[in-house]
């Protein structure tokens, strides 16, 4: 039998007992018209499995970029962004996709689902990209998950806009993602319906154990995060677990 | 308006460049016809000068009505000519050959000589091998010129330079001295035409001189008025030109689908514009404008670029057109192209026409939404409702009505109900591919899923999302489509049928005819002596003379031939409409004045077997009874067919223009041949096998119609470009879906995959759409517009070979036209595109 080494074990160690997701002080910078524009500022944040992380600032307060540098849509100008101890900007264009279809979920504000689509066929469409077999069986549990089983054949068009974001929520799960990126999930949504979305994200944290960070202006979101981070023109003013 | 065109520059340009090709096909034909038809024109009317008449007849004039003429008592200009053609051996140019009386006219040359004439020019002005050129031919006094006339080849010497004219085409001629003509075209005691300058301020009217004259003259001699054959070859081609100008639209039909694409994405896209402008104060009418003032942009841009294009295409065009009239219609030599005020005006007119057309229905409908309506969100995606039902209706009518438009005879000898029946065809395709669009896109998206992954699901639901725009793309490649297949059928039966006509109506073993450029209005002679020779020769079982004669059968040209019908081995059962055999018909022919007439001629005068012909012959008029019509694809002017003896009682020239060898049983073909040859050395003739004949036809057959493949090129490229600037926009108006399938795990070439499949599935729905349509503007290209414009009969038949290899071309050209909005697909920004709302 072959035993690790020494070294490979600390690794292993080190893994485990690392956040799931680390930004170490990570700066974006974008050039417009010549000048340069810092959207997020020397951040340094971790998030580990099953935390609920709400971030919290005025529109343009670099919210958005940082959700989109944690999922690797996006790589910091400098400073790092780990995702499981790997660092995102290592990664080729090949390497990033599998890391999209296997770890990463992400959820927008406007719903985002494709018209054309049904709503299973929505939520089993990152299965059917990472060509998982069985994708169809895997969306319905997703989707009975979010009790819209049986909408299953409807259009987007024909639910409301909660339906809709919960049918999104299905599809950002459908791969069990090891981290959920919301971004303003509850923009679009009147008060009940955000809560009942919320409370499906709170869920997804403590029973699926997934990292979720989620993008807010919502004042209740505070309430059940378990950090929230106050964010002020890229940088972090400050950081509360309630 | 001009910005959000700009924004999309390349888009832009592919519209600008589809309008541009389409414009720039139908300026060109007009231009190259033009050119080719103007050539004709002043060929033979060189130095014809300003007369009033022409006298011609049948196989020539005897030239003892010269004298009739010069006797009337009335100061008549009378101006016997010999026309006919040489060719100068030294550059194998065929020019007209014109005989004129030097002697009475010679004051008149000296005085219109464009320079010092040699010394001795008047001293041998009838000189059997004095010949007068223009100056711009390039010769100078004293040249000697080789010249082939008939089946002989003689030196002749330059004796003075005419001055030339501005036309180029007029300074191809060779003059000499009428006498000299009459021996070196061996048309003896014969003139082809006598010109006729009536006294000025006579105080009588032109008929009545016509009146006059006619009664001074032979029963067979004819009088027109000057102009008369140029007028009569117009006639006759006019058929020809039409047909052209009409296939040169298609490919601005094809243009219109995609400006009406482009101006309904626009409509789309500034939706919001629309209604912020119109809660400003802005009326319907200045909307209306401001989209029809952008398709009106594109027209004008298109038509500027057209100007030079146009004139580029028509250089390629004219030389193929030229050769095209010379095989089938009359001798021509391309003029000079003119790019005049007119053709300009023309390519604005079209430009801006078809665009104000095709624009028309999404500008109205951009100017009918209101304000609050407009400035909806939500409205981003190209999703403008389409009526399927009941445009699918409205395809069944539209058919309906295009299969009765199909039946009703040619007015005015234009096959105006076919053109109707095609358009109709057209329309209810573009009526009924929405539903099919629909219904393939939605059945097939299944199977497609497992074949080709999930792109070609995520694609086939695009497609069907936006159907009214994938519909107009697929109308606009399956009418490209439709047009090469229709056409490709049509000539691929025609091809067919001529090889099969050959085969039954070119029986003999070798074919002779003089050296020189063929062509469908020249008939030079074979010498007498040699097809003697050649008859006696060992090996040589008959030897059928063929002549011909140039004639104007009612105000149109036709030919006059005579063959050896005894031999009987022509015309075969299946070569008369009535499917009698050639026993009974050829006959009938021996007998008495009876003639067979080709069925290109019948259509043409609407005659049929029974009916009877009134035919000039020398200095007679004779009725002729139509014993049956012929098949002939050799030519589209017409033929009446006598029996040789029968001819040579009215016109006892007994040279012939081909002849027809057969061999006796056991004779060595290339040994004969190699008699003949022998036999005929210091004669210029051609000798042919039967497979060299079959060979050379072809060779024609695809050289007349290689111009249409032209025309159904650019409409291919046009439709083609259209596909790829449809894509661009639709990879710009879901580009938030691309950005969304790389946020959920597409990747990149997952992207680009699923823009080709999507090129792909246009593709494969536009040859199902372009096949069907194709078929049936087959069947009215051969059974309706070429038979009310040509009057052939053409049997169906499937060129598949070609078929395939186009649908194939075109197929892959598609997907190929997907590359570069993929590529933009791929470099889109997803975070950008995703967060843009």
């Amino acid at each position: 039998m072959h035993l690790p080494s020494p070294v490979a074990v600390a690794e292993i160690e080190d893994r485990l007992t690392a956040p799931l997701l680390s930004l170490e002080d990570v700066t974006k910078l974008y050039v417009n018209e010549g000048q340069s524009v810092s959207a997020v500022k020397q951040v340094s944040l971790a998030v580990a499995a099953g935390e609920f992380v709400a971030l919290v600032g005025r529109s343009g307060c670099g919210k958005s970029t940082l959700l989109n540098l944690a999922g690797a849509m996006d790589f910091p100008t400098s400073g790092q962004v780990l995702l499981e101890g790997t660092s995102t900007s290592s990664l080729n264009d090949r390497q990033l996709t599998r890391l999209r279809r296997e770890r990463v979920g992400f959820i927008f504000q406007s719903f985002q689902l494709l018209q054309t689509l049904s709503v299973i066929e929505n939520v089993e469409l990152p299965l059917l990209l990472a060509g998982v077999a069985n994708a169809r069986a895997l969306a319905m549990e997703r989707l009975a998950w979010v009790e819209l089983d049986t909408y299953a054949d409807r259009l987007p068009h024909q639910l409301s806009g909660g339906q809709m974001q919960r049918v999104a929520i299905a599809r950002a799960l459908v791969h069990a993602p090891r981290l959920l990126l919301a971004d303003e999930p509850t923009g679009n949504l009147d008060t009940t319906t955000g809560d009942v979305v919320l409370e499906l994200l709170r869920r997804v944290a403590s029973e699926q154990k997934a990292a979720v960070v989620m993008a807010t202006h919502s004042v209740e979101v505070t309430a059940i995060a378990d950090l929230v981070v106050r964010m002020r023109d890229g940088e972090i003013a400050e950081m509360v677990r309630p | 308006m001009l910005r959000p065109m700009w924004r999309e520059k390349t888009r832009l340009l592919l519209t600008v460049f589809a309008v541009a090709l389409g414009v720039s096909v139908v300026l060109a034909i007009h231009l190259a016809g033009n050119a080719a038809a103007g050539s004709f024109q002043s060929s033979m009317e060189t130095l014809a000068g300003d007369s009033d008449f022409e006298v011609t007849a049948a196989g020539g004039v005897p030239d003892n009505v010269v004298g009739v003429l010069a006797q009337l008592p009335y100061a008549l200009r009378v101006s016997p000519r010999m026309e006919d053609h040489a060719m100068v051996v030294s550059t194998g140019h065929t020019v007209p050959l014109i005989g004129v009386d030097l002697v009475g006219e010679s004051n008149d040359i000296q005085g219109k000589a464009a320079g010092p004439l040699a010394p001795d020019a008047l001293e041998h002005l009838t000189d059997a091998d004095s010949i007068w050129m223009p100056q711009a031919s390039g010769h100078k006094l004293g040249d000697h010129l080789r010249l082939l006339i008939n089946d002989h080849e003689r030196e002749y010497t330059v004796r003075g330079l005419l001055p030339s004219s501005g036309m180029s085409v007029a300074n191809r001629y060779i003059l000499m001295d009428i006498a000299a003509a009459q021996i070196a075209t061996a048309k003896r005691n014969r003139v082809d035409r006598i010109l006729l300058k009536l006294p000025e301020h006579s105080g009588v009217g032109i008929d009545e001189w016509r009146t006059r004259l006619r009664a001074a003259l032979p029963a067979g001699v004819e009088v027109n008025p000057q102009g008369s054959r140029t007028d009569a070859n117009r006639r006759m081609l006019s058929a020809f030109r039409w047909n052209l100008q009409i296939l040169s639209y298609v490919a601005l039909v094809v243009g219109a689908f995609l400006i009406y694409n482009t101006i309904s994405v626009s409509v789309v896209r500034r939706r919001h514009e629309i209604g912020i402008v119109r809660a400003l104060g802005a009326d319907r009418r200045l909307v209306l404008a401001a989209f029809l003032g952008e398709a009106i942009c594109f027209g004008i841009a298109g038509s500027l670029l057209a100007l030079p294009l146009g004139r580029l295409m028509a250089a390629g065009a004219v030389h193929l057109l030229a050769a095209t009239v010379d095989a089938l219609y009359v001798s021509s030599r391309p003029g000079s192209l003119a790019l005049t005020w007119g053709s300009v005006a023309l390519s604005f007119v079209v430009g801006i026409g078809v665009v104000i057309a095709s624009a028309l229905s999404p500008a109205r409908e951009a100017a009918s939404v209101s304000p609050v309506e407009a400035m909806a969100r939500g409205q981003r995606e190209y999703s403008a409702q389409v009526h399927r039902s009941r445009d699918l209706w409205i395809a069944l009518v539209l058919a309906f009505a295009g299969v009765l438009a199909s039946q009703p005879p040619a007015i005015a000898g234009k096959p105006l109900f076919g053109y109707l029946s095609a358009l109709l065809l057209i329309a209810a395709s573009a009526m009924a591919v929405p539903s099919l669009v629909y219904a393939v896109s939605r059945a097939a998206a299944p199977l497609l899923h497992k074949l080709l992954g999930v792109e070609a699901l995520l694609a086939s639901r695009s497609l069907t999302a936006s159907l009214r725009r994938t519909a107009v793309l697929v109308g606009a490649l399956s009418t490209a489509i439709a047009m090469m297949t229709s056409v490709g059928i049509m000539v691929g039966s025609f091809r067919q049928t001529v090889v099969t006509w050959m085969d039954s109506q070119l029986p003999a073993d070798l074919y002779l005819s003089p050296a020189g450029d063929p062509a469908a209005d020249r008939h030079p002679t074979i010498s007498l002596e040699l097809t003697d020779k050649i008859q006696k020769l060992p090996g040589v079982s008959g030897v059928d003379r063929f002549r011909a004669y140039e004639i104007v059968y009612q105000g149109m040209p036709a030919m006059l031939a005579s063959a050896d019908t005894k031999l009987s081995r022509y015309y075969r059962a299946s070569g008369f409409l009535s499917h009698r055999s050639p026993e009974q018909v050829l006959g009938t022919l021996q007998a008495g004045n009876n003639a067979i007439v080709s069925e290109p001629f019948a259509n043409k005068h609407h005659v049929k077997a029974g009916d009877t012909l009134s035919l000039a012959l020398g200095a007679k008029v004779e009725p002729f009874k139509i014993a049956d019509v012929f098949y002939d694809y050799g030519s589209e002017r017409g033929t009446i067919l006598l029996d040789r003896s029968v001819m040579l009682r009215y016109l006892p020239d007994p040279a012939a223009s081909n002849l027809a060898v057969y061999l006796s049983p056991g004779a060595d073909m290339e040994m004969v041949r190699q008699e003949i040859e022998k036999a005929a050395s210091g004669y210029a003739v051609l000798v042919f096998s039967n497979r060299d004949l079959r060979s050379q036809a072809i060779r024609i057959f695809d050289q007349t119609f290689a111009i249409t493949y032209a025309l159904e090129a650019v409409a291919i490229l046009v439709a083609i470009m259209g596909v790829a600037g449809s894509l661009m926009s639709i990879v710009i108006d879901r580009r938030r879906e691309f950005g969304l399938l790389r946020f959920i795990g597409a990747s990149m070439p997952q992207v680009r995959k699923l823009i080709l499949v999507e090129a792909g599935i246009i593709g494969i729905l536009s040859n199902v759409a372009g096949i069907i349509l194709g078929v049936a503007l087959s069947l009215v290209l051969i059974f309706v517009i070429n038979k009310q414009s040509f009057g052939w009969t053409i049997q169906f038949h499937w060129p598949v070979a070609i078929l395939l290899g186009g649908l194939t071309v075109v197929y892959v050209a598609t997907v190929l036209a997907g590359l570069y909005p993929a590529r933009i697909a791929q470099r889109l920004n997803p975070i950008e595109v995703v967060h843009e709302e």
